[in-house]
């Protein structure tokens, strides 16, 4: 097709500023079939470039809400365009609404809405540019719809803003490894800023990949004017920047808001003159949204997150308490680590369920980019669909049925492959048993179309007490694979099993490991000597320039004197008042130790009414009086929560304390800051806290209420416009015959709003509600 | 920008009202500026207007623009980071999450009316839809005329726009007005006039 990537192509321009010209106002998408002729016009005006785009920018389920069929509107628009006699691409848009997990549009949701867009057009157009993208979360699942839809050319474009990020966070590098790895014909940027300032993000883009390169500059940045918003860029500067542009090695050309015929006319000369090559070495690169990992020197991969021996995890995913998960998430990548495994193979579980859930509820938290772990082909393809970025796949091995099962996926979704040096016979017991199966799962992935920077090999941990002599096997094995310019892999803790001091041998088999090429453990980040063994590493093999990170990590190191140690019994003494001091300066971590030792010597509730209570009532006090503030309460009912956590573990099993709520966000409401301070404010309160989040329908409270039979369920809305789904869910837990009181609270409410949409109780801040609950509720 | 000037507003959103501020809480408000300096994505969209878009030829929007030459419509936002921060400190800590939150709201509001200070010079305060008896749901017009989508922002079926911290607004060109309390929905149960203070600097135009 026009030879992309060897001659350049010229897009067409500008359209609401011809819109506008002409004096068509409206819904544009509309215009296809209300003012054809007009549409036409400025079609024809656009067809000194290569490709016309179709006027249907907002043409999608989600966010058109014109008076047309969608597909009437859509047939129309391809039409419209082919009147300029040219290739014609369908233009596809963003949806106009955000996704989860900020909004409320799903990723499928997102994706079925670009995927009708395909059906309709996928016969009568050339091909399609997916462009103004400011999420590549939603631009991954326009293209995958699109190119699952349909076999004709995909381009596909994010805006940026002057600090060279998408308004989602994402670098020029992390949109064109994402873009790259979904198979995009074409990749770039477009509208967001002028010319001049879109150099910045065309140099990087243009050395992060080999793929084409479209660029569709604004015509500079708007200027007021007489009232007017207007664009003042000329011709001769717009054609310049192009021109450099094409220097840089970019292969399409177009523009975007406020560029006129006038302008494609100019930079058509450009049409047809040979692409400038380059060529961008291949890297083996996993990301995120926001982070992109090169995996070379060394990268430590997480372990944490997989539930083989670890019960409070297994128990976590069994009950679908994914909090858990987000936190051993977030310690591990405050810890250090570069990403995380996600493993969820249970046998109670449904993994090709689990594992998407997983993925989306660790990326709404954690920004490190993650590696599927799984045998099931099907839970792969689940996990690494929902992935927002290019993950790693964990694993495929020597065997051709599960390389013919993984490749596929790995290709399709771009993702890098972990192969295990290993195949139906087992590990092999030499080196080079190990690098010969290396070797087959490289050949055999090139197949598939997967180059040699999207695999990794595992040279596989023996474990040192039953088989000692084939430790160094393994190490052999990553020396000589790294000859096939691939990366490597290692479980390391594996090494240690059955031994005494396990601690020991792990840092001393990875030191050894690194020095012979291991480019990613896989480890528990926690351990502060396997990590440090890292950095340490960095420091003498020179990864670390000047020993930066290094020293980051070590300037406040100080050897722990045995002087510095308090005799247990002093510290004893300290205690009582300062959990009290603990909680009402809101330490967290202090009050929970504290409190551990307090109940040492203490029953439980003595602990609860003669230091956590008379804290929380003075905390109370204070914020009443107007001498405390918000952010001091809710720290300090964070301290008293985790208190309570060390209490709750000295309680009977089946004393339950206090009663349960259950707490939501309406539907239709994404604002949970209320909410969620109404949450650790009875939680410090001793009652227990079912948070079913936000934008919550109706009968998923009703549910809740049948479910959990709380006392009271606390209903929370910010907008106007959301007090009527307020209304509703109350409407519905009365139907139910619900016998919890019902409290409402937010910013736009009070007592009489509370009162005419049938709520019990009002109350106008959390302090208010915990204080009213213990009255209303003393038995508890 | 020179935080000390935001600093007021941050209090009084996290509700100290007429004390003495806390050292603690200083620090927390500084160091939260200071991430939202590295995290924000401060971005705009304006369209100016000689004559005013159909939408608005009603009340209130009508009084507030009489005596106007022109009338620009705006969007401004933080962009998603600030609110996947967010977000993330409400699992870590909570107390720097609602810290954080104010300060945002704070940010949001000074680097509209800086960036609106290079728009020009007589221009009224932004009027929001939902101020003065107006219906949030007018944000409809000003997302069809502006497509915010553009700089990733979003309007929902039941009117708020996300990322959070994002505001939309009807800015009148040739006239001073400055922002007061006449018309607020909040009005009778407003926390801020208990207190005799106001939710806006009355200082700012």
């Amino acid at each position: 097709m026009l030879q992309l990537g060897k001659k350049v192509i010229v897009f067409d321009g500008g359209f609401g500023s011809e819109l506008e010209r002409l004096g068509l106002s409206g819904i544009p998408e509309d215009l296809n079939i209300t003012a054809p002729e007009a549409i036409q016009s400025i079609h024809r005006s656009y067809s000194c470039a290569d490709i016309i785009t179709t006027d249907s920018f907002g043409l999608n389920r989600v966010k058109y809400h014109g008076a047309y069929k969608l597909a009437d509107v859509a047939v129309q628009a391809v039409k419209n365009a082919r009147a300029a006699g040219r290739t014609v691409f369908f233009d596809v848009g963003p949806t106009g609404a955000m996704l989860e997990p900020l909004g409320t549009l799903s990723f499928d949701e997102a994706y079925d809405a670009f995927a009708e867009i395909a059906d309709i057009t996928k016969d009568i157009v050339d091909g399609y540019i997916a462009e103004t993208f400011s999420d590549l979360y939603e631009l991954k699942a326009c293209v995958l719809a699109l190119k699952e839809h349909s076999d004709k050319p995909v381009f596909a474009t994010a805006t940026f803003d002057s600090t060279c990020r998408t308004l989602t966070g994402s670098t020029p590098e992390i949109v064109a490894n994402t873009l790259e790895g979904l198979g995009v014909d074409a990749l770039g940027v477009n509208c967001s800023l002028g010319p001049k300032e879109l150099m910045p993000i065309v140099e990087r883009l243009v050395n992060s990949t080999n793929v084409p390169i479209i660029v569709q500059p604004n015509r500079g940045l708007p200027v007021l004017e007489n009232g007017r918003t207007v664009y003042k860029l000329g011709v001769d500067e717009f054609d310049e920047y192009i021109e450099k542009m094409l220097e840089a090695g970019v292969s399409v050309i177009g523009g975007c808001c406020g560029t006129t015929p006038e302008f494609i006319k100019r930079i058509s000369r450009f049409s047809g003159a040979e692409v400038k090559k380059r060529t961008v070495a291949s890297k083996t690169i996993i990301n995120s949204a926001n982070v992109l990992v090169e995996i070379d020197g060394v990268k430590i991969c997480g372990e944490r997150l997989n539930p083989t021996g670890k019960k409070a995890l297994k128990e976590a995913l069994i009950s679908e308490n994914y909090d858990y998960l987000v936190d051993e998430a977030l310690k591990q990548q405050e810890a250090g680590a570069h990403l995380l495994d996600i493993n969820v193979g249970l046998p109670q579980l449904d993994e090709k369920k689990v594992m998407p859930a997983v993925v989306k509820k660790v990326q709404e938290y954690c920004d490190l980019p993650l590696q599927i772990d799984s045998s099931d082909a099907a839970a792969i393809e689940a996990g690494v669909r929902h992935v927002n970025g290019i993950p790693l796949i964990n694993s495929v091995n020597g065997e051709e049925e599960v390389m013919a099962k993984v490749f596929p996926i790995a290709k399709k979704y771009g993702a890098v492959v972990l192969g295990l040096a290993m195949d139906k016979n087992g590990v092999p017991r030499t080196a080079e048993g190990r690098f010969e199966i290396a070797k087959r799962i490289i050949s055999r992935a090139a197949d598939f179309g997967i180059q040699r920077h999207k695999i990794m090999i595992d040279t596989l941990v023996v474990t040192a007490s039953a088989e000692q002599a084939l430790v160094k096997e393994t190490l052999e094995a990553l020396r000589l694979v790294g000859t096939l310019g691939v990366k490597t892999a290692l479980g390391v803790s594996n090494v240690s099993f059955g031994l005494p001091n396990r601690p020991l041998l792990n840092r001393t088999f990875l030191a050894m490991a690194m020095t012979c090429g291991l480019n990613m453990p896989i480890l528990n980040p926690l351990d502060g000597e396997m990590t440090g063994a890292v950095k340490a590493f960095g420091v003498l093999s020179g990864d670390d320039e000047n020993s930066e990170n290094y020293i980051e990590a070590y300037k406040d190191y100080t050897p722990t004197s045995p002087s510095a140690v308090i005799s247990a019994s002093q510290k004893a003494e300290k205690n009582a008042s300062s959990l009290y001091d603990c909680v009402k300066s809101g330490l967290k971590n202090k009050a929970e130790e504290l409190c551990e030792l307090e109940l040492l010597n203490k029953d439980p509730l003595t602990v609860v009414n003669d230091i956590l209570i008379k804290a929380l009532t003075e905390v109370g006090e204070l914020y009443e009086s107007g001498k405390l503030f918000l952010p001091q309460l809710v720290s300090a009912a964070e301290a008293a929560k985790a208190a309570f956590a060390a209490v709750g573990r000295h309680m009977p099993k089946d004393a339950e304390p206090k009663g349960k709520v259950v707490l939501a966000t309406v539907k239709g409401d994404v604002h949970d800051i209320g909410k969620n301070i109404v949450k650790v404010v009875l939680e410090s309160y001793g009652y227990r806290v079912i948070d079913l989040g936000k934008d919550v329908p109706a009968e998923r409270v009703v549910e809740a209420y049948e479910e959990h039979k709380p006392i009271v369920i606390g209903l929370s809305a910010l907008m106007t416009t959301t007090v009527r789904g307020m209304e509703e869910t109350i409407a519905a837990l009365r139907a139910a015959n619900c016998t919890a009181k019902i409290f409402v609270g937010g910013a736009v409410l009070n007592a009489e709003t509370a009162e005419r949409i049938g709520a019990d109780y009002y109350t106008r801040d959390a302090l208010e509600m915990a204080k009213l609950l213990d009255k209303l509720f003393p038995t508890l | 920008m020179n935080f000390s000037e935001i600093k007021p507003q941050i209090y009084n959103y996290l509700g100290f009202r007429g004390v003495a501020e806390s050292l603690k809480t200083d620090g927390a408000i500084a160091s939260c500026l200071e991430e939202l300096e590295r995290t924000a994505q401060f971005n705009c969209l304006y369209k100016a207007f000689e004559e005013a878009p159909d939408f608005l030829n009603k009340p209130p929007y009508e009084g507030f623009l009489r005596g106007t030459s022109g009338v620009i419509l705006s969007v401004t936002t933080l962009g998603a980071g600030v609110d996947r921060l967010t977000n993330r400190l409400y699992r870590t800590d909570m107390s720097r999450a609602v810290v954080l939150d104010a300060c945002a709201s704070a940010y949001l509001e000074a680097k509209s009316d800086e960036y609106e200070r290079t728009l020009g010079d007589s221009l009224t305060y932004r009027f929001c839809p939902g101020y003065g008896g107006s219906s949030v749901e007018d944000l409809k017009y000003i997302f069809e005329i502006l497509r915010p989508e553009k700089i990733g922002v979003t309007l929902s079926e039941s009117f708020f726009m996300l990322p959070a911290k994002t505001m939309a607004g009807v800015i009148g060109i040739g006239k001073t007005v400055k922002k007061t309390c006449e018309g607020c929905f909040m009005l009778p149960h407003c926390k801020y006039r208990e207190e005799g203070k106001r939710c806006y600097s009355s200082e700012k135009r």
